[in-house]
């Protein structure tokens, strides 16, 4: 697919390599944070944001390589768009990051089975981003990828309302900031698969424009 | 296919009482907008029990029966066909074939702590194809 614009160009294959790279990075961020509420340790949460000044590294990497001259400038803003996309959903993870060091911890403990899932399926659905990037630059079928990832958003997207039931039913907010924290940290959480699932779509999106 | 149930399976589950009415149930089937309710066992010697929209409109409805007449647990199928959480989806989907249903429960010891839809198994298989391929 990617053949018709890439002609084999040297600048073309950095983009593409640093895409994957940044990819990789979007993974480890999702892990990291999925390991750090899993075993509530607020220390570990600081490695997100250590991924995401790598993330901005290699975004700005891109796109300068990007301007130097690699692909068609047909599909340049296509590709651009993607890396601005996977950068939004590194910049989301770090949010629940910063929203997890200040959880009421008692909140959390309610919540902390429904969050650990969605931790869970968010880096399944970073790690079928990578294998849809690799299809759409190998030829390979992309439209599983998408359907497979649109799935799992859509796990989210029930669990996200057991959620938030389950703390309008249980919880009793007393401080404003405690309220405040819990529900930033569950709509962040939340957020990063619909991201996900916009950049996969997107994905395919590329994949049909350039046929 | 070698995802166990425990990694898919819905922990959401809805109780009912084996005397509450038949109404009760179709109440709380309507409201949480599910298929199944678990029914509980009615004593220590008792087993988990399930009843079904299926149950509700083919044992009651069509039958022109008040649902307010009858009790859950006299419609209620017993006992419940469930699995343990580490069986593989393979093990799971040959069940469900031979005994033609559509969800199956899982247990943990004697507990019943969640249930796999055929739509569960579907996602399942998908998200497994677009791993492999």
């Amino acid at each position: 697919m990617f053949n018709k614009i890439i002609s084999g160009g040297k600048l073309e294959k950095k983009v593409i390599e640093n895409i994957k790279n940044h990819i990789k990075i979007l993974c480890s961020a999702a892990e990291c944070l999925k390991t750090a509420i899993e075993s509530e340790n607020l220390e570990s949460t600081y490695c997100v944001e250590e991924f995401e000044r790598d993330a901005d590294s290699i975004r700005r990497e891109i796109v300068s390589t990007i301007h130097e001259g690699a692909f068609l400038p047909f599909i340049r803003p296509n590709i651009c768009r993607f890396i601005e996309m996977i950068d939004e959903s590194i910049d989301m993870i770090e949010d629940v990051a910063f929203e997890f060091r200040y959880l009421n911890p008692e909140i959390y403990k309610l919540i902390a089975p429904e969050c650990i899932r969605i931790a869970k399926i968010n880096l399944n659905m970073c790690e079928l981003l990578f294998l849809a990037f690799e299809s759409l630059i190998g030829k390979d079928n992309l439209k599983e990828k998408n359907l497979a990832i649109r799935v799992y958003e859509k796990q989210v997207d029930d669990i996200k309302f057991d959620l938030i039931e389950k703390l309008r039913n249980n919880v009793e907010i007393k401080n404003f900031w405690d309220g405040k924290n819990v529900s930033n940290f569950v709509d962040y959480l939340t957020k990063v698969s619909d991201l996900i699932e916009d950049a996969s779509d997107y994905l395919y999106i590329i994949e049909i424009s350039l046929r | 296919m070698k995802t166990k149930i425990k990694e898919i399976m819905n922990t959401k589950l809805e109780t009912i009482s084996p005397d509450a009415t038949v109404y009760d149930a179709i109440e709380r089937l309507i409201d949480k907008r599910i298929r199944s309710l678990i029914v509980l066992p009615k004593d220590e010697k008792d087993v988990y029990g399930v009843i079904t929209v299926r149950d509700v409109v083919f044992k009651v409805i069509v039958k022109n029966l008040d649902p307010h007449k009858i009790k859950v647990e006299e419609i209620a199928s017993k006992p419940v066909i469930s699995i343990d959480k580490e069986t593989e989806l393979e093990h799971l989907v040959k069940l469900m074939e031979k005994f033609n249903i559509a969800r199956v429960f899982v247990h943990e010891g004697k507990e019943i702590t969640g249930v796999v839809s055929l739509l569960d198994v579907m996602s399942a298989s998908l998200i497994e194809r677009a791993r492999r391929s």
